[in-house]
């Protein structure tokens, strides 16, 4: 899940702004470690996931490097496999599918279409 | 801090089994996942389900749960204090804390902040409590969304960010704060990016590092331009001279005003490309390229010089078939 950016109600009144460093994220910046990490998950779940065909690494086996892209996924994935307890191509199927109405959306933008 | 009843978030009464709380979860989070949900509030109510789950499907702490509702002003939305000692018997491990996903009630009773509560000394971090003082472990990390505007991609920007975080203070009470954060957004960011702010996620433990913040750059919508990766897509309406005849156009692009060349002829599809005018690069990766695609627009045959203009265009290509596949 996503933290909120928007302003939410607090139990303190908010802090001052504080200047925070912002690092771009190269592509394929995560290796298996950083991306278990960034999905709160151990190793073992990204590695069984890409040997799986659920996602896909770039490079060798066992020593795979992951983009932004596939970060999205994977944490997608992740919450679909939790919530509902599903299967790991269950939850790539419909991650798959929530995939396609996306780009599908991009397109029906491009030309003029207003999509909800 | 206000009462939750976690069976109305639910939907369930409180003599649900628990394969009724799993259907009901599921059924919730099939409303309102951020992917599908129409719900301006979907993030929030995705949140709270989440919280109801964990307490619900959990039958130590639902235990727990039920024993305190049974409290005066135990009642949704109502301000509430439990009781001291409100868990003694329950056994229960710490859950959730510090990514600001939770209530204020259910850090206090059962987020790690809990257990840090009732451990000798306010101020202990607690997203690794229950381990001993001795194991290391960084924090997690979180993530967000930012929404930036296509221009900002080219010139860079600066965003004023609001991130929530749970912490206990000096009396050692959970508090729920507020951080804004400034964030310069470097030049060259595209969609589906992710950039981090180091140390600003969860707080690590026994001298490991914090976790990050992710945030997952998104561009609004724009109906002059879009972006592919750093590639970007600008539509551009030529008149039916212009089209036909060539023409330099004046076009103003994200990156600033540009000199098009269109070459004579018309042919429905085509694009130009302007190498290098996309998204700018940075680090070891090239900037995109910016594609034009031309449309034809026709003027309106709103005045008699109109309608004389398009008889005498018809009258010019007695034998031109617009619709040769359809053979009429």
């Amino acid at each position: 899940m996503n933290m909120p950016i928007a302003p939410s109600t607090s139990s303190t009144p908010a802090t001052p702004a504080t200047d925070a460093p912002a690092e771009v994220v190269e592509s394929q910046a995560f290796t298996v470690d950083a991306l278990a990490r960034a999905c709160g998950v151990a190793p073992e779940w990204v590695r069984t996931r890409v040997e799986a065909g659920v996602f896909f690494g770039h490079g060798d086996a066992g020593s795979w490097h992951f983009d932004s892209v596939t970060l999205v996924r994977a944490r997608r994935i992740l919450h679909l496999e939790t919530v509902f307890e599903s299967d790991p191509q269950l939850a790539a199927l419909t991650t798959d599918l929530i995939e396609e109405v996306a780009r599908l959306k991009r397109q029906l933008r491009a030309f003029g279409v207003t999509v909800p | 801090m206000e009462f939750k009843d976690y069976y109305k978030t639910l939907d369930v009464t409180r003599a649900a089994s628990s394969e009724d709380i799993k259907k009901a979860y599921r059924k919730g989070a099939r409303k309102y996942h951020p992917d599908v949900s129409k719900a301006a509030d979907a993030h929030a109510r995705m949140a709270e389900l989440n919280e109801a789950n964990e307490v619900l499907s959990d039958p130590e702490k639902r235990a727990a749960y039920d024993t305190l509702s049974e409290q005066p002003h135990a009642r949704d939305g109502q301000d509430f204090r439990p009781p001291p000692h409100w868990d003694a018997g329950f056994e229960f491990s710490d859950a959730g804390g510090a990514s600001g996903e939770y209530s204020d009630f259910f850090e206090e009773l059962f987020g790690r902040a809990a257990r840090a509560q009732r451990a000798p000394g306010p101020g202990r971090p607690f997203d690794d409590l229950g381990e001993g003082p001795d194991v290391a472990r960084p924090g997690s990390d979180h993530h967000a969304r930012i929404e930036l505007d296509i221009l900002d991609a080219y010139t860079g920007a600066e965003r004023l960010i609001a991130v929530r975080s749970a912490r206990i203070d000096e009396q050692g009470h959970v508090v729920n704060q507020e951080r804004n954060l400034q964030v310069r957004i470097p030049s060259g960011v595209f969609e589906g990016q992710h950039i981090r702010l180091a140390g600003r996620g969860s707080p690590g433990y026994g001298g490991a590092p914090d976790g990050d913040l992710l945030l997952e750059v998104l561009f609004k919508p724009d109906p002059r331009w879009r972006a592919e990766g750093r590639d970007v897509i600008q539509r551009v309406p030529l008149s039916p001279w212009e089209a036909m005849l060539g023409a330099a156009v004046t076009v103003e692009t994200p990156g600033g005003r540009a000199e098009v060349s269109v070459p004579p002829g018309w042919k429905a599809g085509r694009k130009l490309r302007l190498k290098g005018r996309g998204i700018p690069g940075s680090g070891r990766s090239a900037a995109g390229d910016l594609y034009i695609e031309l449309e034809l627009t026709l003027p309106p045959a709103d005045s008699n010089e109109g309608r004389a203009a398009y008889e005498a265009l018809g009258a010019a290509f007695p034998a031109f078939q617009p619709r040769p596949s359809l053979g009429t």
